[in-house]
């Protein structure tokens, strides 16, 4: 009913980005065709993200891409191209994130409608009709009216996969579809993406995630340091990957890991009584006991929304609980209790170089700065990040300075929030990997909140799941 | 558009000093030397008067002509310039310094204090600037003070929004509650993490404050309720000269000129970035 659809396919051949004299990407060459949608996996970094750009014609200022790309023969990087005219007609991209792309001020039904009215030229009416049933296909008809804020994270994913649909490009390219999506929401959206491609249009993913790019099959592609270092049939990738890089990644995936082992359990850090909370109205929890012992790790689990989070801050007494208490061990300073965050570069200043903010936080506590170095060279960071800003870093390599800050402080007990769920699954591994360590050698307590169960699963010695009988935020998220 | 590779871009650091800011600073530079050197340099009294040179044309004996009662346009156009950089600039100063700190305190405590203070800064928006200037010359007519106090008064509630609104910001994000779980303090806090976001704004901010009272002082001198003459005030200039204006249309337009060059002067500087 929509435009017609398919692009035949997208052949990428020799694709270099460069910044100047440095090269970013080198060389990248794939192809895509109808019915079999391809996942570039990577780490943040690797170059993946900016090869989706250059096939938009959207790559920031200052980078040049050279190669070919041509869509149904058509050669994208012709001298007279305007890559703008085809936004939305040939090629349409799904945002990460899409919380931050749809326009807050404007109903989602609106923003699907104006696709058929502004786009394809549809009449009101007609726009209004094509964008309902649209929204009907991916489960939000009756939320045609509402406004992004009042969706939860997996239905603005899901809008914003029917505002590419109505746009009915030929190639729809997705950056990093399921970021800071549950398992649950994740699914739901990959099983979106798959009827695309069974409708006929080409899919180009971006992920981290290697669930998505088996849900997704098709084809896979590794990215590292700007090459493409192994591409080939999903199942055989995954199976038999061939370059080293690729079989440490798929190895990474936590269904892979062999469960620590752990040191008995010491004296109790920390515990809640009869914790209470309830957000908005609805209650989060009550009456919920929990303690945390040195050399445990504790993962709590559940859907997002369900206040898995808000148990971690009570711990810590970043919050206060509605009703019950909260009791830390006696004597021990309040900078031995710490936290990790989700989303690395928003716990570190942004303008304040890592050095920087490393010497201030020594001098605070008196500490050497010997201690910091030697702690780096643990956790394999190089000397040369510490002039860079936090966002000059990449995820993983911040995530471990986090660790690294916390750990000077020789914390009894280390709060991670979803302290993992943005990385990629080597860094992933190489985090959790040094988090075990701290648990083993210095008998940290661990509370570990994520929504990947098999991670839990695999780390944990107890694992808390909350919220599994309740609705999830928002209702009718699947 | 996000592009999660941008720790791969070599960041090109956006350029503080712009052509446009550039321009702006060079020309303030300028009027400052001339307003700061001219008075010593010249060494005339702005005041003395000479009727043989009665709105004598710019030549050798007057380098800019004289005005109607014989007094140097030169002299009187560096006080000028002095007495309108040196007021706008103590007042926007006045205005910055609580307007900051109050914005600090009130997105810093929130609760009781912030609603206070929020419903003055409404209050007192309500109230157009110039009639509360008005309201408070009616006190002391022709004289600096209440000039000086009204400006401010009105100046102060841009300070205050724009930091409460950047450091309620910036305090919600979780570097601070990291940097709390570190066991910095409030002081560091402030220093180190909210006051580095509020400066560019503050650059902006004084640069469009001084332009407003520079515009506000020599407007309400030409109303003559402002600064009276024979003080050597830019406004008050073109108001005395304008009934020559036939003879000597030059002589107008000098003061005129003045002000806008100071107040272009300041709204290039307040240009930042081209986004």
């Amino acid at each position: 009913m929509n435009a017609p659809l398919g692009a035949r396919g997208l052949v990428v051949s020799g694709l270099s980005v460069a910044a100047g004299t440095t090269t970013i990407v080198d060389d990248v060459s794939f192809t895509l065709s109808q019915g079999r949608p391809m996942t570039l996996l990577g780490a943040s970094g690797s170059g993946k993200s900016l090869v989706a750009h250059a096939i938009m014609g959207s790559l920031p200022p200052g980078l040049t891409a050279s190669g070919a790309i041509h869509l149904d023969g058509a050669d994208l990087f012709a001298a007279d191209d305007r890559p703008d005219t085809r936004w939305g007609r040939t090629i349409a991209l799904l945002p990460q994130e899409p919380w931050l792309a749809l326009d807050p001020t404007m109903r989602i039904g609106a923003q699907v409608m104006e696709v058929h009215r502004h786009l394809h030229g549809a009449r009101p009416a007609e726009a209004r009709r094509r964008g309902l049933s649209d929204l009907a296909e991916v489960g939000l008809a009756d939320r045609a009216d509402a406004y992004p804020f009042a969706l939860s994270g997996g239905m603005c994913q899901r809008a914003a996969i029917a505002i590419a649909h109505a746009a009915g490009a030929g190639l729809l390219i997705a950056d990093e579809p399921t970021k800071g999506l549950d398992a649950v929401l994740r699914d739901g959206v990959v099983a979106r993406l798959r009827r695309e491609v069974e409708q006929g249009r080409l899919l180009l993913t971006i992920t981290h995630d290697i669930a998505v790019a088996k849900a997704l099959g098709g084809m896979i592609g590794v990215m590292l340091d700007g090459r493409l270092v192994e591409f080939g049939p999903a199942a055989e990738v995954l199976e038999r990957p061939r370059h080293d890089y690729a079989r440490a990644l798929i190895a990474a995936d936590p269904s892979h890991w062999r469960a620590p082992s752990l040191p008995a359990p010491t004296d109790v850090v920390v515990q809640g009584h009869k914790l209470a909370k309830s957000f908005g109205g609805r209650e989060l929890f009550s009456g919920l006991d929990i303690s945390v012992r040195r050399g445990e790790v504790i993962a709590i689990t559940g859907p997002s929304g369900c206040g898995k989070t808000t148990i971690g801050n009570l711990l810590l007494g970043l919050a206060a609980p509605d009703a019950g208490g909260v009791e830390r061990s006696r004597g021990v300073a309040p900078q031995r209790f710490q936290k990790l965050y989700q989303d690395p570069p928003a716990a570190f200043a942004p303008h304040q170089t890592l050095r920087r903010g490393l010497e201030h936080l020594l001098k605070l506590h008196r500490l050497p700065w010997r201690q910091a170095e030697e702690a780096m060279e643990r956790l394999a960071l190089a000397p040369v990040l510490l002039d860079r800003r936090p966002g000059e870093v990449s995820g993983g390599e911040l995530q471990r300075f986090a660790i690294l800050r916390a750990l000077l402080l020789d914390p009894v007990f280390l709060f991670a929030d979803e302290a993992t769920s943005r990385l990629d699954p080597v860094s992933q591994q190489d985090v959790v990997a040094i988090l075990i360590d701290a648990v083993r050698n210095r008998g940290l307590a661990l509370l570990i909140v994520t929504h990947e169960i098999a991670l839990a699963e695999r780390v944990a010695s107890r694992v808390i799941r909350i919220g599994s009988d309740l609705p999830l935020a928002g209702g009718g998220d699947a | 558009m996000t592009l999660s590779d941008v720790t791969l871009i070599p960041v090109a650091r956006q350029h503080w000093l712009t052509p446009s800011r550039a321009f702006g600073l060079g020309l303030l530079a300028l009027l400052a030397l001339f307003s700061l050197l001219g008075p010593v340099l010249l060494g005339h009294d702005p005041a003395a008067q000479n009727f043989a040179a009665s709105l004598a044309q710019p030549g050798r004996d007057y380098l800019l002509g004289a005005d109607h009662y014989g007094r140097s346009m030169l002299v009187r156009l560096a006080h000028g310039a002095r007495l309108s950089f040196g007021m706008a600039l103590l007042t926007v100063v006045t205005a910055a310094v609580p307007g900051v700190l109050f914005g600090l305190l009130a997105a810093w405590r929130g609760g009781v204090l912030e609603r206070v203070l929020d419903f003055v800064a409404t209050v007192l928006l309500a109230l157009p600037g110039l009639l509360l200037v008005l309201i408070l010359l009616a006190f002391a007519p022709g004289t600096f003070g209440p000039l000086y106090l009204g400006l401010a008064l009105t100046l102060w509630i841009e300070f205050y929004r724009m930091t409460r609104a950047t450091a309620a910001t910036v305090l919600k994000q979780p570097h601070i509650e990291a940097a709390r779980l570190l066991g910095f303090g409030s002081g560091y806090i402030l220093r180190c993490y909210v006051l580095p976001e509020i400066r560019p704004i503050l650059m902006t901010l004084t640069a469009f404050g001084m332009a407003t009272a520079i515009i506000a002082i020599s407007t309400l001198s030409a109303i003559s309720v402002g600064l009276q003459p024979p003080t050597p005030e830019l406004g008050a200039m073109i108001v005395e000269l304008l009934p020559y204006y036939d003879e000597a249309p030059f002589h107008v337009l000098m003061p005129a000129l003045l002000i806008v060059l100071l107040v272009l002067g300041l709204q290039l500087t307040a240009r930042g970035e081209v986004r």
